[in-house]
């Protein structure tokens, strides 16, 4: 079973075979909680909506046409399901329509020179956590999956059935709002840290 | 010759090698002589480099419990549209 493919279990899956499903359950079960947590922020909400997914995915594998793979229609329930838990929990985030960043940060240029490694500190990684929880949900779907979890446009535009066009407009208006709140975040804390760590 | 508001609006998809050659020349020609642009590309660069460093760091492990409660789940909704005494899924 395990060396069968994603089509071969879905196949067996369509015709009731459990152990066949049980296989797709343990194939994506970590990375849909990761994509899950990375959305929601927090193990218990990351949690439900593994669930919810995969119970969605058991009651819908029999209608599931294939004209996806399975991957990508895990994660569009994934994605959905997150989407909806954001959304009942009404969290204070601002809305897509009102998400226009200003041009030009504060202090952009300071922070970028030295390697990755030199700048992140837990202190920067709960930054770069608050910066994504900030992000209007919509926005938040698409930064996850193609900047963080590395799909392409068109991966992203299929999971979340939008355009190539709608998924780099969001994408774009989200790499800014990130990016503004991580220049605000060295403006007030980077120097002193930098200099204590004798770097520029 | 592209504005710096084109720049500016353009800079994902530069970032995304996602253009035309000719468009790539011109974005790379202005982010190399105007520092303002230069500025946004540098920072939306490291924004981008950032996030994907810590993503490689810090792998999402799925709590103790987690994937046997998924099954219990899984076990109840199977027994809710079968009946009684499914066989064990995983």
């Amino acid at each position: 079973m395990a060396t069968a493919t994603d089509e071969e279990l879905v196949r067996k899956s369509k015709e009731g075979d459990e152990r066949a499903f049980g296989e797709l359950v343990s194939r994506y079960e970590s990375k849909v909680y990761s994509l899950a947590l990375r959305m929601v922020r927090n193990p218990e909400d990351a949690e439900d909506v593994l669930q919810d997914t995969f119970l969605r995915a058991y009651r819908g594998i029999k209608s599931f046409q294939g004209a996806s793979t399975f991957s990508t229609w895990i994660y569009r329930i994934t994605a959905n399901s997150a989407l909806m838990r954001l959304r009942k929990k009404q969290l204070p985030t601002v809305s897509i329509d009102d998400a226009e960043e200003r041009e030009t940060p504060v202090n952009i240029a300071d922070w970028t020179p030295g390697p990755v490694e030199q700048l992140l500190s837990q202190e920067l990684q709960h930054e770069m956590d608050e910066a994504i929880e900030a992000l209007p949900p919509e926005f938040r779907q698409v930064f996850v999956l193609r900047d963080v979890e590395e799909m392409s446009n068109a991966e992203v535009a299929e999971i979340l059935d939008l355009s190539v066009a709608a998924v780099k407009s969001r994408l774009h208006r989200a790499r800014l709002k990130v990016r503004n709140r991580l220049a605000g975040y060295f403006s007030d804390n980077a120097k002193p840290k930098r200099s204590a760590m004798g770097a520029h | 010759m592209l504005t710096c508001k084109e720049v500016l609006e353009s800079l994902s998809d530069y970032l995304d090698a996602d253009m035309k050659e000719d468009i790539v020349n011109e974005m790379k020609r202005h982010i190399g002589s105007c520092s303002d642009c230069r500025a946004e590309f540098d920072t939306l660069t490291m924004t981008i480099k950032l996030y994907k460093h810590e993503h490689i760091q810090g792998a999402q492990v799925m709590p103790v419990g987690c994937h046997d409660r998924l099954v219990k789940v899984l076990e109840l909704e199977k027994m809710k549209s079968k009946g009684p005494q499914p066989p064990k899924m995983v």
